[in-house]
């Protein structure tokens, strides 16, 4: 009874999966981390620009991500990407910092998620052999769910992206259309203007 | 009397490894020494949101030098007050959303600490499904093994699903907006070119009205 109830712990410990998903403001730079428990683990990472704060946003910059591991090593670097899924085997455990570099002046809103999933084998306590392969089978079931969740996190915040970049599309082309009519009119009182005064001039020469 | 001694020590057993299990969590941000640090997420209506969080010390002398302490303002997306803590080390807070929208947690460190320490503070941050008690379905069902592990299943089955709906409509939401922008930009675009053939007949008829008055045509 007591080792059913501890296999039973152990396993629930096992598919315990740390999953975060956290937005925030980037200013310039944004250091995150994260500590894997166990060697040999997969870390899953993603993160969406989800807008940036400006009102005229002209060029698609993205931001730099570097990933460094326990013992200051680089493990991974991507450059000006505005949405990213990426993912290593920590081959040490320890605290893997992410770190975001943001070369735009504006400040940007990043959507980031880290999913560690681990996957170990504690033997020595399953004395029911019976029981095991079940609970592998479970495991392996709870890892793809948390894995199906992790791609259901970056694409909501792919979708989003899309919003905000709809929305700015529908204020942009009203926002067009007025500047364009506004500057129609202006230039054609001008054309008007100039026209009067020059043949006013020319008479007034001419007449007297 | 061994058996007694073994129902004794089971559930202390089980908190410490539950405990271990439990308390490796979470994310670290730096705190910057002047200023605020918010996290955010968007989160629907009805969803259970736990939050622990803790001051991590790094420095080596720790023990002669009092930690720093940082304050927490967690708020809705209308602007209400969730919870709100000064001069705390760590803390938690907990709730279910009344609202959807993007809850903001913003924490400072407070002004009584000395300069150059690099302040991180350790957040876990659960939202829905991963909030949920498990332990406490396990002892008030009375499930235990295999039917446990598959009953947390299903509850991550059923978030996911959740989730896709909201997607789709999200997604139904976003398709309306550029519909909308696309008939917008057809319809603007005529309006500007009606200006524009507007201005030009007006400006001729002005123009021929002005050479009339002046004896040129």
């Amino acid at each position: 009874m007591f080792h059913t109830i501890l296999i039973i712990v152990f396993m629930s410990c096992l598919l315990i999966s740390n999953v975060v998903g956290i937005r925030f403001v980037i200013d310039r730079e944004e250091c995150l981390s994260i500590t894997v428990d166990y060697e040999g683990d997969t870390v899953y990472v993603s993160f969406v620009v989800i807008k940036a704060e400006s009102p005229w946003h002209f060029t698609e910059d993205g931001v730099d991500l570097v990933i460094k591991g326990p013992s200051g090593d680089r493990v991974f670097d991507m450059h000006d990407k505005t949405s990213q899924k990426h993912d290593f085997i920590a081959h040490k455990k320890g605290l893997y910092h992410f770190c975001f570099t943001n070369k735009s002046p504006y400040h940007e809103t990043i959507d980031f998620d880290v999913h560690v999933g681990h996957f170990a084998y504690h033997d020595q306590h399953a004395k029911d052999e019976h029981f095991k392969p079940l609970f592998d089978l479970i495991a392996k079931l709870e890892e793809a769910l948390y894995n199906i969740q992790f791609e259901q996190h970056w694409l909501q915040a792919e979708n989003d992206r899309q919003a905000v970049v709809n929305e700015k599309m529908g204020k942009r082309a009203v926002h067009k259309a007025l500047i364009e009519s506004a500057a129609l009119i202006g230039a054609s009182v001008l054309q008007v203007y100039l026209l009067q005064r020059l043949f006013e001039r020319k008479l007034g020469l001419s007449r007297v | 009397m061994a058996a007694n001694n073994w129902n004794h020590h089971i559930p202390v057993v089980l908190l410490l490894v539950i405990l271990w299990c439990t308390t490796t969590q979470g994310i670290w941000l730096d705190l910057p020494e002047s200023g605020t640090k918010c996290v955010s997420e968007d989160i629907h209506n009805n969803v259970v949101v736990l939050a622990d969080y803790s001051v991590i010390n790094h420095q080596e002398d720790s023990h002669l030098h009092p930690a720093a302490t940082i304050s927490v303002k967690v708020t809705s997306p209308y602007g209400n007050n969730l919870h709100h803590n000064e001069n705390a080390t760590h803390g938690q807070f907990a709730f279910t959303t009344t609202e959807s929208g993007n809850y903001l947690a913003c924490f400072w460190v407070d002004g009584n600490h000395r300069a150059g320490d690099r302040l991180t503070v350790s957040l876990d941050w659960r939202v829905g499904i991963a909030a949920k008690d498990w332990e406490s379905v396990a002892k008030k069902e009375k499930i235990e093994g295999v039917e446990f592990e598959l009953t947390k299943l299903e509850g991550a089955v059923e978030a996911i699903h959740e989730n896709l709906i909201y997607l789709k409509n999200r997604e139904a939401e976003m398709r309306e907006v550029s519909e909308k922008t696309n008939a917008r930009v057809a319809w603007f675009s005529i309006m500007s070119l009606g200006v524009c053939i507007g201005a030009s007949v007006l400006q001729v008829w002005y123009l021929q009205r002005f050479f009339h008055k002046k004896k040129l045509i």
